[in-house]
């Protein structure tokens, strides 16, 4: 139909039901931001899972868990991984 | 003089200090107690709110300066707050000495993530020991650290510890005290090691280096600032988009008076993202990188994450529905004990004042100045700033309790939703919730709030909320002039009203102080769940006595200097229009038989009289046209002006203008009918000077009066406090205008409304 299918299937991490697992295409937005996330784990590459949606969401990010405003969860863009829980792997 | 050991330098020993930097939650603070035992002072820096600790650590008879840093995820500096640390390490804290060690501490459960912050303090080329914290939590789910193997990689003294248990602290302290030594000897440390060590099992350098052509970047910058500045803090201009080193030096001038430019940054910026290591990207790639080869096969997770405790524990916490019923009966529960518990406590120190006062006058049978000063002044002071204690400990008990063991965090994250409409975040309802019993202790609770406007706003808006010692003016004005003859709805409807001014007046205060005086960017509002633990005895009861010190020795002495202020300007002058003088015609009276009716209220009147001929009264006089659109007569006006020191103080000072004697205003409060008390009665009949008939009070003069206290800040106690957490005095002359501004407006409206509705 048009060229969005052969993109690659992103969305933003607000979106992600209670449970789902993702990993992190791309943090948008104000570099302080961008850097401040990266500072916590969350950057491009990382594996996070929805605990709980909403705003503020609960998120698993490693062995920490974080709260983000559904603003800010905006500005992520996450890859939805299919499966229950796939163990993180050091790249 | 004895030789010194022959293993240190020849030079007589200086002291050694370590700096302990970590990430929050990971038990900083516990291991801090643990190895400096009690002996601890609090560190103030100027233009910076937050505080750092120090205490002092013997090792093997060595002592040493231990400085507890404030918590953070890295080391680059958005605010003066985040600069401290950064400041500290790099030896340029004025009265600071550069740290010897800097012993990080991480969660072993999450390793990756803290060292994040291990890896700048290792380029900040200070010698780092690491201390895996809660070992025995990341070894509960499942994780297995290879430390020694860890230690050969990082090249850094690695020790595994659990600071609440005190287990490996022998360890950590024979390994900070070998690294000071080593690096003691006088040789200057270079900031970054320029050849990468071959150590460990491979070629892996000291710290990460960042690419080449970022490297480029920072050396053309670094030319241009000087050698004297530290290579980090170049590092940091140019990676922290607009951040704390990219503010002060393109604002004003850098150390050397080498000014950069924003636009030059901008330049290095965009030439860096062509060249593939865009800003901040290159930063969090170059340290995860080095910090995943520093891992490898140093941990072994566990093929599939258990569920925690932890896990279990949120499923019900941070439920939409059960955790906030969970929240609500913690909110209730400690409401319930700073209005409660702390009742017998502060009665108890009220006895133990009038005890001494009785003593004092008991014993110092010739009235004048000095025992006045001692009783009314010094006395009266003393015990208005020790009354706070039991409300600041119970609530400080509870803040400690629910942050050490994790909840707070989960107590924020269920509330952000509703704060944030206001500006605020969740961390912000604990302090509010606390100002409904008092504002003092309900303004130190703000210190959970990390974000420095959010704090302010929060600080500023604190004492909006209806605090108890407004309720004996509501229970006089409310028993006295909307009781009889009106609805029986009225006195609870009223009473709920003034609740609803504040509730409804520090939301908007605050939404308004955050367009305004307090804008600035949001603040990214991420929040850390910790991990569930038992809280420590220890660290509760320091946070307590911290809390408890801190009001007493910072803000007391404040209150205690306003309360004399005050109390001098009623005691002066002490003779009436003939010269005599008012205690000795006092004591006169009451030599003769102050059982007497006619004598008692003939000493009442004197009393009267004498507060009326006093500074204040004379003040109060004139200032009567200032007071007039709000209903009031001078009385009102003086009385509101000797509430200065405490709202609830104008109760005993309309007692005594209105010649019924000094009143409490705790029985005011108690009294099941106000109208069948002196005051009350005294109220009633006052009329205005000079206009027989004309009654002073109106039902909406009452409301006016209400209003005014709802609002205004006459409280000097929570001044000292705003002073003492805020450290500008600023901030307390500020919240004292807008409230009295607020107090005037609505009193104004409130008088002016009510008069034309019942035509009076």
């Amino acid at each position: 139909m048009s060229a969005a299918v052969t993109l690659e299937f992103l969305l933003p991490l607000e979106l992600l039901r209670s449970g789902d697992w993702a990993d992190v295409a791309e943090v948008q937005g104000e570099p302080a931001w961008v850097g401040r996330l990266a500072e916590l784990g969350i950057r491009a590459g990382s594996r996070v899972r929805m605990l709980r949606h909403g705003s503020p969401c609960l998120l698993q990010v490693g062995d920490a868990r974080l709260s983000l405003r559904g603003e800010w969860a905006m500005q992520i863009l996450v890859r939805p991984a299919a499966g229950p829980q796939p163990p993180e792997e050091p790249a | 003089m004895h030789r010194g050991d022959p293993s240190l330098p020849a030079d007589p020993p200086r002291r050694l200090t370590v700096a302990l930097v970590g990430n929050p939650n990971t038990g900083k603070t516990t291991l801090f107690n643990a190895l400096s035992g009690m002996r601890q002072r609090v560190g103030n820096y100027p233009g910076v709110t937050v505080e750092t600790k120090k205490g002092r650590l013997q090792i093997a008879g060595r002592m040493f300066e231990l400085i507890d840093l404030p918590g953070t995820y890295s080391l680059a500096p958005r605010s003066p707050d985040e600069m401290l640390a950064v400041d500290v390490i790099l030896g340029q804290q004025v009265g600071e000495a550069r740290p010897d060690v800097v012993v990080s501490i991480v969660d072993a459960s999450n390793l990756e993530r803290n060292l994040y912050l291990t890896t700048q303090l290792l380029e900040l080329g200070v010698p780092v020991v690491l201390a895996l914290n809660m070992i025995d939590i990341a070894e509960g789910q499942g994780l297995r650290i290879d430390v020694d193997r860890l230690s050969r990689q990082l090249g850094l003294p690695v020790v595994a510890i659990q600071a609440n248990k005190g287990r490996g602290l022998e360890q950590l302290r024979a390994a900070i005290a070998a690294t000071a030594l080593a690096g003691a000897g006088g040789r200057p440390r270079p900031e970054t090691p320029a050849e990468p060590t071959v150590h460990g099992d491979g070629a892996l350098p000291p710290c990460p280096t960042f690419p080449p052509a970022f490297e480029q970047e920072v050396e053309a910058l670094h030319q241009r600032l000087g050698p004297s500045v530290p290579r980090f803090l170049v590092r940091r201009l140019l990676l922290d988009v607009g951040g704390h080193i990219e503010k002060r030096w393109t604002d004003r001038q850098s150390p050397n008076g080498a000014a950069v430019s924003r636009d030059e940054l901008a330049a290095a910026r965009q030439r860096l993202a062509e060249a593939g290591c865009p800003v901040p990207a290159v930063e969090a790639r170059t340290r995860y990188g080095w910090i995943r080869a520093a891992l490898a096969g140093c941990v072994v997770r566990p093929a599939q994450r258990p569920v925690s405790w932890t896990d279990r524990i949120d499923r019900v916490l941070t439920h939409p529905l059960w955790g906030t019923l969970v929240f609500a009966a913690v909110m209730f529960l400690i409401f319930q004990s700073i209005f409660y518990w702390a009742r017998p406590l502060m009665d108890l120190i009220d006895a133990g004042r009038t005890w001494l006062t009785d003593l004092v006058i008991a014993s110092w049978e010739r009235p004048g100045p000095l025992r006045s000063l001692v009783t009314d002044g010094i006395l009266a002071g003393v015990g208005s700033v020790l009354i706070f204690l039991p409300q600041i400990m119970i609530l400080f008990l509870f803040i400690a309790m629910l942050e050490d063991c994790g909840y707070m965090a989960r107590a924020a994250f269920l509330m952000d939703k509703l704060m944030s409409r206001c500006g605020l975040s969740g961390k912000s309802f604990i302090p509010m919730l606390s100002s409904l019993a008092c504002a003092v202790p309900g303004i130190m609770a703000t210190r959970v709030i990390e974000n420095r406007r959010d704090r302010l706003a929060t600080v500023l808006v604190a004492p909006l909320m209806s605090c108890s010692a407004r309720l004996p003016v509501y229970v006089l004005m409310i028993g006295a002039f909307l009781t009889e003859g009106h609805p029986p709805w009225v006195p609870g409807l009223t009473m709920f009203t003034m609740y609803l001014i504040g509730l409804v007046t520090a939301p908007v205060m605050a939404l308004l102080l955050k367009r305004t005086l307090l804008r600035g960017e949001t603040p990214v509002f991420v929040l850390e769940m910790p991990l569930y633990k038992w809280p420590s005895l220890r660290t509760v009861l320091r946070r307590m006595t911290d809390a408890a010190w801190a009001f007493v020795y910072r803000a007391g002495t404040i209150i205690l200097a306003c309360m004399i202020v005050v109390w001098a300007l009623l005691y002066f002058p002490t003779t009436d229009a003939e010269g005599r003088r008012y205690e000795e015609r006092i004591a006169r009276l009451e030599r003769l038989d102050p059982q007497t009716p006619e004598v008692a209220a003939e000493v009442r009147r004197l009393h009267g009289e004498w507060k009326a001929r006093s500074l204040l009264g004379r003040v109060g006089r004139a200032i009567e046209p200032v007071v007039r659109p709000l209903g009031w007569d001078w009385r009102l006006g003086m009385a509101a002006l000797a509430s200065f020191p405490a709202r609830e103080v104008v109760v005993g000072t309309l007692g005594i203008i209105y010649d019924v004697g000094d009143v409490d205003p705790g029985e005011i409060a108690e009294t099941p009918d106000v109208r069948q008390t002196e005051l009350g009665q005294a109220l009633l009949a006052a009329e205005w000077d000079g206009q027989p008939g004309r009654k002073v009070f109106t039902v909406p003069v009452a409301l006016s009066v209400m209003v005014f206290f709802a609002l205004c800040c006459q409280c000097a106690s929570t001044l000292a406090t705003i002073y003492r957490e805020t450290r500008h005095w600023f901030w307390p002359a500020f919240t004292f205008t807008y409230m009295t501004l607020l107090a005037y407006v609505g009193a104004w409206g409130v008088y002016q409304v009510g008069s034309w509705w019942l035509g009076t």
